[in-house]
């Protein structure tokens, strides 16, 4: 055997070694999707505008505050907000507008303001804006995570995707109805103070109560909140809807909170119990303090869970009841605990797989590949005699490579990856019938078998490159449009081409060289 | 073994049948489009789909009264009768307003006969393994607490340890199914005590179905990937016709894509006749179609171009037939072998890729035909209509010196002097030529040159390099 041979021998040997170390032991090296495997995944939406709208709250009441120590409580302002991050003040004198541009400056730092005769406009500044939606989306991101931890998933990925989105997916789930009420049910609490009904307790059954309550049009700065719907039995037909008019204003929220723990109601009723940061109790007690006698709707995700009466101050502590079960005490407590949401979110998009289902597609997926495989084998054999020999060979290390090339580049094996794999196979054996038919046509132009060969590895090599290349370049639009089982297809598909390339070239060439170089060979079996 | 002998035959006499042949096809198609309801997968019209299995054959009917009188009036329900596995797929559209879907809604409407709950019992075919094993722990059927801990980890309680390894077996139980269909099926799963079974007999209940699993797709995702999707589609194109044009010239890179448009109109078309969904695989399926309907007609063009070279004097429509006729077996040998496999998917692949492998199969059918009757015509008719006339012709005599030249530098170099020496006045005399010919086709000439990037450094034809080492080694 000459150097060369040798050389190429040992290059050949060597991506053999690697890629059965990539890819063994399979089970650990391979990784599969979530398709596969069984798992969720979600694309999550952060309402950004609830963090802002809270920040913006806060920054009010600290204005209101501020003017009243300024001015020892001679004068309190009217103040509204009309959008996330922006509010008026309104019906001011000019004497009015000084002190409390005075104490705009003390107490707020990030609000662009624009005076009027008698209003001032407070609008946060932009850089502010995009600086507090980020933070919510990442502090979203920090907390989802707790969570999931918290429950225990393997390999999750929870990720902010741009666009006020979070990508979560979480392998090999088995209990998706807990995942989702843990991800999202339990998100964004606030308390607000009730304005109708007064106490609380006997909540309206329409909307149109309310309103009529209030003569038609609601106050500026209140809203109405549905309550959630009582479990009740399930026969009884549609739950009766509760509805609530609350404060706009919402001083203390769950970021508030210092921990949370499941604990049981005077009836045994099953209830979380809740501590509040110093801040939180500080504001807590202002609002308690401030609204004896009055409900204290307790939101969650936008929906008032119960409104108790506020008997005295509140300071650091509180029970939230609902009609919870135990199991759902205990999992409010662990999201309550482990960080509230800054903002609430909706699933854009939610796909769960089953284990299940995944099995059944791999076995499918297995039984298609090994017949495609067979026949194309068969076909090889009857075609090229024992050249064909040469092709399957490099067709099982083709494969093989492929394996590898997946467990070195991390990707993940996903249904349409299966297909990828099957594809691979068929196209992988067509750089073979390139050289093969080249080889061939060269053989009847009348030459020598070593000089055929030389001549249709050497022609079909820039046909081969462009086939390649072309379908490279619809892998690469797919990988890029792509969402998780479908970029797996392209990585798969790519890392299948670029075997298929060192195999059919470079393999079957040295087999080809190998036999040539141990014995004459006055005809070849193509 | 030969597929095919040497074959001569006309296949661009009959160009303009087959292109009109095409483009009825493509008309028939486009009228298919818009008379024939497009079946949109939820991940691009949006919805929710949900896989349920049923213990008992679940009526269809049954189903549908069931969601219509929650109010889920538009359901697809589709049954899969497959024993015993009971399967159903219930598809809901977009609800307006809400982007998370109908499941709620649904879960809530069948069990309103379904799965009722038993006096507070899990649903032992929906519960996890956590819920299971927290549940055999609770009741300690196997009586572990108080014996010392075996293996159990530092921390864990040997109780919930032993018992959340039984969850975790029942889990994998269930999963050979996606549920369980009656309490026996329970009882098969290793490790489970009879005790630990009647616990669980006495704590939980097999709910009547068990969802397997649940896409949905809100309607701002949905717009995205449909337009991600176009786009996809389009740049993929458009790359390949950079692509070609670059390696070979204009003019077939304006052939190849029309033969990959061609393709993906027909099989789209076939594709909707047929009822098949449309959703994320199917854009892969076509983006990867694309690609592969390239690869045939490249292997045309590329013995096209080698074929110009041998003689520049031979009209191209002659040399698209020649060319056509050498490739023909590799035609359809690389085109069989690719649809061998993914023919074995379309039959045994399963539900989920069935609509992929469909793709795959027609458009390789369709991508083989389109490389000889669609892509070579058009790079014809492209040339016809804004080409050069004289290298239809084979007129001009400059062209003719140029060509002559080349033919023996690429044919021949038998011996190394001469070849290189001729390859030279061919180069000069292609160069010529392209100042004097034609100013409209800067693409002709710059064949060699774009083919070959070498030559572009070097004056020496790389063809006649290769000549060179050829009679080196002998």
């Amino acid at each position: 055997m000459n150097r060369n041979l040798l050389w190429r021998g040992v290059v050949i040997l060597a991506s053999i070694v690697a890629a059965a170390a990539a890819a063994y032991p399979p089970k650990e090296k391979i990784r599969l999707g979530l398709d596969l495997r069984g798992g969720m995944h979600l694309v999550l939406q952060v309402h950004t505008e609830d963090a802002l709208r809270a920040e913006t709250d806060g920054d009010m009441e600290r204005l209101v505050q501020q003017v009243k120590e300024d001015t020892q409580g001679k004068l309190q302002i009217k103040l509204q907000r009309t959008g996330d991050s922006r509010f008026v003040v309104t019906g001011l004198s000019p004497d009015d507008m000084t002190e409390a541009l005075h104490a705009a400056d003390r107490a707020l730092s990030r609000f662009n303001r624009k005076e009027q005769a008698g209003s001032i406009t407070f609008d946060m500044l932009p850089g502010e804006v995009s600086k507090l939606r980020d933070q919510s989306v990442n502090q979203a991101v920090q907390t989802i995570r707790n969570r999931i931890d918290q429950y225990g998933v393997t390999e999750p990925v929870i990720q902010a995707a741009g666009g006020e989105r979070i990508v979560v997916q979480l392998p090999g789930v088995d209990d998706f109805e807990r995942v989702r009420a843990l991800i999202k049910n339990t998100a964004f609490l606030e308390f607000r103070i009730t304005v109708y009904p007064k106490d609380g307790s006997h909540p309206a059954a329409s909307r149109e109560e309310i309103l009529q309550h209030f003569g038609g049009k609601l106050p500026d700065d209140v809203e109405i909140i549905q309550g959630t719907d009582q479990r009740g039995d399930r026969d009884s037909g549609p739950p009766q809807p509760r509805f609530y008019a609350v404060e706009k204003r919402r001083t203390v929220t769950g970021r508030d909170l210092r921990t949370a723990r499941p604990a049981q109601g005077n009836m045994g009723q099953p209830i979380v119990e809740f501590h509040l940061t110093p801040d939180g109790a500080k504001a807590f007690a202002t609002l308690t303090g401030e609204h004896v006698g009055s409900g204290l709707a307790i939101v969650l995700d936008g929906r008032v869970v119960s409104a108790p009466v506020i008997r005295s101050q509140i300071r650091d502590s509180g029970i939230i009841e609902g009609s919870f079960t135990q199991r759902e005490v205990e999992d409010l407590s662990t999201v309550l605990r482990s960080g509230a949401l800054p903002a609430s979110i909706t699933y854009l998009q939610e796909i769960t797989v089953g284990p299940s289902l995944g099995r059944d597609s791999i076995n499918e997926g297995l039984r298609a590949g090994v017949v495609g495989s067979a026949l194309v084998v068969l076909v090889m054999l009857l075609y090229y005699h024992l050249s064909g020999v040469n092709a399957i060979t490099a067709l099982v290390l083709n494969v093989l490579l492929l394996f590898g090339g997946m467990g070195l580049a991390n990707s993940t094996l996903t249904l349409p990856g299966i297909a990828g794999v099957i594809l691979t196979i068929g196209m992988a054996v067509d750089a073979n019938v390139l050289v093969f038919e080249r080889i061939r046509e060269e053989l009847r132009a009348g030459r020598t078998v070593r000089s055929a060969i030389d001549q249709g590895f050497e022609r079909a090599f820039t046909s081969i490159i462009d086939t390649h290349v072309t379908t490279l370049i619809s892998a690469a639009f797919l990988f890029q449009f792509g969402t998780g089982p479908i970029k797996g297809f392209a990585v798969t598909l790519t890392i299948g081409l670029l075997a298929s390339l060192f195999t059919s070239v470079f393999v079957s060439r040295w087999i080809f060289d190998l036999v040539l170089s141990r014995r004459k060979v006055a005809a070849l079996s193509i | 073994m030969r597929l095919l002998g040497d074959t001569h035959i006309d296949f661009m006499k009959y160009r303009k049948f087959w292109i009109s042949i095409s483009f009825i096809l493509i008309a028939v198609f486009f009228f298919a489009v818009f008379t024939i309801h497009f079946n949109l997968g939820i991940d691009f019209a949006g919805g929710t789909q949900m896989t349920l299995r049923f213990r008992e054959r679940p009526q269809v009917d049954q189903l549908r009264s069931l969601l219509s009188a929650a109010g889920i009036s538009d359901a697809e329900i589709q049954r899969f009768d497959q024993e015993p596995l009971n399967e159903v797929i219930i598809k809901t559209p977009v609800t307006k307003g809400s982007e998370e879907g109908s499941r709620e809604r649904v879960v809530a409407a069948l069990n309103r006969r379904f799965n009722l709950e038993q006096g507070g019992k899990l649903d032992a075919n929906q519960a996890g393994a956590d819920a299971l094993g927290q549940l055999l722990a609770a009741a300690d059927p196997d009586h572990v607490s108080g014996q010392p801990a075996a293996a159990a980890a530092p921390g864990a309680s040997p109780e919930a340890a032993r018992y959340a390894a039984v969850g975790d077996a029942l889990i994998k139980e269930r999963r050979k199914e996606g549920l369980f269909h009656d309490w026996n099926a329970v009882a098969r799963t290793p490790g489970l005590s009879p005790a630990a079974q009647a616990a669980l007999r006495a704590r939980a209940y097999l709910g009547d179905y068990a969802v397997l699993g649940v896409e949905n797709v809100g309607p701002q995702i949905g717009k995205e990937l449909t337009r991600q999707g176009f786009w996809a589609v389009a740049l993929s194109l458009i790359g390949m016709l950079i692509y070609i044009g670059l390696r070979f010239e204009l003019r077939f890179g304006i052939g190849a894509v029309m033969a990959s448009i061609h393709d993906v109109l027909v099989t789209l078309g076939l594709f909707i006749v047929m009822r098949f969904e449309f959703n994320l695989t199917t854009i892969a399926a076509f983006l990867t179609l694309i690609g592969y309907s390239t690869n045939d007609t490249v292997v045309i063009f590329d013995r096209v171009r080698e074929n110009m070279r041998k003689n520049r004097r031979k009209p191209l429509i002659e040399v698209m037939n020649e060319s056509i006729n050498q490739t023909l077996s590799r035609t359809i040998m690389t085109g069989g072998l690719t649809m061998l496999t993914v023919a074995a998917l379309l039959a045994l692949g399963g539900d989920v890729l069935r609509g992929f492998a469909f793709v795959m199969t027609i458009g390789i059918i369709v991508g083989t035909y389109s490389s000889v009757y669609v892509a070579s015509p058009f790079a014809l008719l492209w040339e016809q209509l804004f080409g050069s006339k004289s290298r239809i012709r084979g007129e001009g005599a400059q062209a003719a010196a140029g060509g002559g030249a080349r033919t023996s530098a690429a044919g021949g170099g038998r011996t190394s002097a001469a070849a290189g020496g001729q390859a030279k006045t061919g180069v000069a005399a292609g160069g010529a030529k392209t100042a004097g010919a034609s100013p409209r086709t800067p693409a002709t000439p710059a064949t060699p040159a774009s083919s070959q990037p070498a030559a572009g450094s070097t004056p020496r034809p790389p063809r006649a390099a290769a000549g060179r080492r050829r009679s080196g080694r002998r």
